[in-house]
């Protein structure tokens, strides 16, 4: 096996053995890439915005190529960070995505293991569509990526994504050269729903004031991008939402003293897991991180076709799919939404300097947080790329920020 | 005053006669930001369609207020512009999802911080796909049909078929006469500068294409005539997105590099294919303009590359420079992309990108590298 994988190797060796949800989640994934590569068996690259449930039921494995570099982070806090420089000095320039220059940096070091195929949903923004076209440039795979319709409520526009999703399922059956068992389908999402379910009850505990549990619900990240469909995705979920019904029934909460209640309105900081403990030791909890608002329908399995719609549709209201595809107004409602149900005091958008469909429009999110009296702090730091605000700056802006909340 | 000169006079400016006269006459201006909105259907509601500029902008403060410094340059300007009440001659905005910066200006226009002149002013996002096979043919062909009732119900015009046939004669007509505009440009003194071209490329884009025809079909024959440029160091292809600064062009041929060709979006990608006159013309248009030369905001690299490879050799090109507004990200990727593929040829063809921002500056830092780079080509 190449040494170029090692870290994620030697990852999968200290989780293999483990009994709890979560690390078992993730070694199940490594396992499952590690062996394909052993084996020859087909990989398809997807982002996280394309749920692996068609990869799972046909038996083709998927590496989410986010989650690739995430697990990398936490070993190796530069790992990203080389990649993003091989990708720069490729001529890929500084002001992309750093999650899609590590990407394309992580293909071109050879520490992602080369994709048969990849499967692309289109979403949630531009850097996403260029991301998987330079993947392909540079390791000849075949793309489909599915052409998303900018607003859904447009005449014939969820016919048009059905179609685009069925093309996504016949390119991988193409390109695998297996059919679809949609009862093995059935099997997967039946799966993925319950993981959906868990996770919005979780999300659901965190409503309540003061919170169980603050910051984002990892396990419901990890499964969403690691093991959709996978009896260890739902089980990480599972075991997180058992936990906080616990901790509700013996009245645990996050933080003795909760004095601020913070909506992260982005992806967490990646490589800065001890972020939100420091706004925890302020007296702040964050209830509320984007990725974990997976406000969706369960799927109806009862026929492929409903299946197929189903997964279809979920995948336009999924987080990030649903406010980054169309016009903001989805992003400003939701924005707000989650102040109001989920008791926000503030909004923290961490400015992620690639995602330019968000901070595009920072005067439309200033303007809607100042009409309703919601302090909004949106400052530049990056989810991977550790150089570009340190974590003493991000500290120096959250804290003074918090304190003119807390002091309100 | 020549053809040609009349028509290198709309690049320097926002607006030109011909759009005062057009509003005089009580006519109604549709702005639009993109190359893949099909401005036969405006025409054939009767309107002029305005590629929106920034013109004339020398800060972009206000628009900054909205957005945000990872916002290119050029979408800022035309912020600001139509913040500052520049755009006061149209009446709509037509934008589809060109690129995530455009995407977010409509947005903010569209929530009310621009001041509209016209009341009510029209806005309309196209869904445009970003691929082309035969269902999404299907899917824009719907969505020229909305568009088509949307222009309709607005404004109180019918858009008849046979209308729309005609728009189409009319803008392929033009599409011609660029094509023999660049035809010219193939020869070994080629009559016109990058210049120039560019100057009229921005012209056919802001006057009524009727005019711009006539106007071009007279310079044509002027430039028949016209002694060549023989006193260039190579012979080189301009590519990259949003260019409508001349002078741009203008301190590249300055240092010696004759600009023959191009693949920018207000030049071959705009014009090179023409829409299929015999077939229904709704069709028609939607396989035109995703089936065109693309923009890096379709998904098809591979096929802009061949076509880019294919332009040196017609063109017999020395070397390629690709423009990039900093920030722009479709053109962050392909220019790499492009590279990539370039260095894969037996006889790679010299290329570089020159990294801008809208308003010139930096000027001395770019004629080094221009010049480096004609120098690297042995010129």
């Amino acid at each position: 096996m190449s040494d170029n994988l090692q870290i994620h190797r030697s990852v999968y060796e200290v989780l293999k053995g483990a009994q709890e949800p979560g690390p078992r989640l993730v070694a199940n994934w490594l396992g499952g890439v590690l062996d394909a590569v052993e084996k020859g068996r087909p990989i398809a690259y997807h982002p996280f915005t394309t749920f692996s449930e068609i990869m799972v039921a046909l038996d083709v494995q998927p590496i989410c190529c986010e989650a690739w570099d995430i697990v990398g982070l936490q070993v190796d806090p530069d790992h990203a960070i080389k990649s993003i420089d091989a990708a720069h000095e490729a001529g890929i320039p500084p002001e992309l995505c750093s999650f899609d220059k590590a990407i394309i940096g992580s293909v071109i070091r050879g520490t992602m293991p080369p994709p048969s195929m990849i499967a692309q949903s289109g979403m949630p923004c531009q850097n996403a569509y260029i991301t998987y076209q330079a993947v392909a440039s540079l390791t000849g795979a075949p793309l489909y990526v599915c052409d998303t319709p900018y607003d859904t409520d447009e005449e014939g526009a969820l016919e048009h994504w059905v179609n685009q999703y069925k093309g996504m399922i016949s390119f991988l059956e193409e390109y695998s050269g297996k059919k679809m068992d949609y009862d093995r389908l059935r099997e997967v999402v039946e799966e993925s729903n319950r993981c959906v379910e868990y996770w919005l009850e979780a999300t659901e505990l965190l409503k309540l004031k003061p919170v169980p549990h603050s910051g984002p619900l990892s396990q419901g990240t990890l499964s969403g991008m690691m093991g959709f469909g996978t009896p260890e995705g739902t089980a990480a979920i599972k075991a997180l939402l058992d936990e906080l019904k616990d901790k509700v029934a013996k009245g645990e909460t996050a933080i003795p003293d909760e004095k601020a209640r913070v909506i992260w309105f982005h992806f967490q900081v990646f490589w800065d897991n001890a972020l939100m403990s420091f706004m925890n030791e302020m007296g702040a909890v964050v209830p509320y991180v984007l990725f974990d608002d997976f406000r969706v329908e369960p799927v109806d399995t009862s026929t492929p076709e409903k299946m197929i719609r189903g997964m279809a549709w979920r995948a336009l209201q999924a987080p990030m799919g649903k406010l980054g595809r169309g016009a903001f107004d989805a992003f400003i409602d939701d924005l707000l939404y989650a102040v109001d149900e989920w008791k926000g005091d503030c909004v923290i958008l961490g400015a992620h300097p690639g995602c330019k469909w968000v901070t595009g429009a920072y005067g439309l999110i200033r303007d809607a947080c100042r009409e309703r009296g919601i302090p909004l702090l949106l400052y530049d730091v990056d989810l991977v790329d550790r150089r570009i605000t340190s974590a003493e700056e991000s500290r120096t802006r959250i804290e003074q920020f918090l304190t003119t909340v807390i002091d309100r | 005053m020549t053809a040609l000169e009349e028509l290198r006079q709309p690049a320097k400016t926002l607006t030109n006669p011909y759009i005062e006269s057009w509003k005089e006459k009580g006519g109604k201006v549709m702005g639009y930001y993109c190359t893949y909105v099909p401005v036969e259907i405006i025409h054939a509601a009767g309107m002029l369609p305005y590629r929106i500029r920034a013109t004339g902008s020398t800060s972009s403060d206000l628009g900054d207020v909205y957005t945000y410094r990872t916002m290119c340059t050029y979408c800022r300007h035309s912020l600001d512009q139509a913040m500052r009440g520049e755009y006061k001659f149209l009446d709509g905005l037509v934008a589809l999802y060109s690129c995530d910066h455009v995407r977010r200006l409509y947005d903010i226009w569209k929530a009310g911080k621009v001041q509209p002149s016209a009341t009510p002013f029209y806005f309309h996002f196209l869904s445009m796909p970003m691929k082309a096979d035969g269902e999404t043919e299907e899917w824009l062909q719907s969505g020229l049909d909305r568009f088509r009732r949307s222009l309709e119900n607005n404004f109180q015009v019918r858009i008849t078929d046979e209308a729309l046939r005609q728009s189409i004669k009319v803008h392929n007509e033009k599409r011609r006469l660029l094509k023999s505009l660049y035809e010219l440009r193939k020869q070994d003194s080629p009559p016109i500068s990058g210049t120039e071209v560019l100057e009229i490329l921005i012209a056919s884009t802001s006057m009524p294409v009727e005019e711009f025809n006539q106007l071009l079909g007279k310079a044509l024959e002027g430039l028949r005539g016209r002694d060549g440029f023989s006193d260039y160091r190579a012979r080189l292809l301009l590519g990259g997105g949003e260019l409508e600064d001349p002078e741009y062009v203008k301190l590249i041929e300055e240092l010696g590099g004759l600009v023959i060709t191009d693949f920018l979006c207000f030049g071959i990608r705009d014009f090179w294919d023409l829409v299929d006159e015999d077939a229904e013309p709704i069709p028609a248009l939607a396989k035109r303009y995703l089936e065109r030369v693309s923009c890096p905001r379709m998904i098809d690299h591979p096929r802009r590359q061949q076509f880019l490879m294919d332009l040196v050799k017609e063109f017999k090109i020395d070397g390629i420079i690709i423009q990039r507004m900093k920030y722009c990200d479709t053109w962050g990727g392909e220019g790499a992309m492009m590279e990539w593929d370039i260095k894969k040829e037996s006889s790679p063809t010299p290329y570089m990108v020159l990294e801008r921002e809208y308003l010139m500056g930096a000027v001395g830092q770019m004629r080094t590298r221009v010049q480096a780079f004609l120098e690297t080509i042995g010129r």
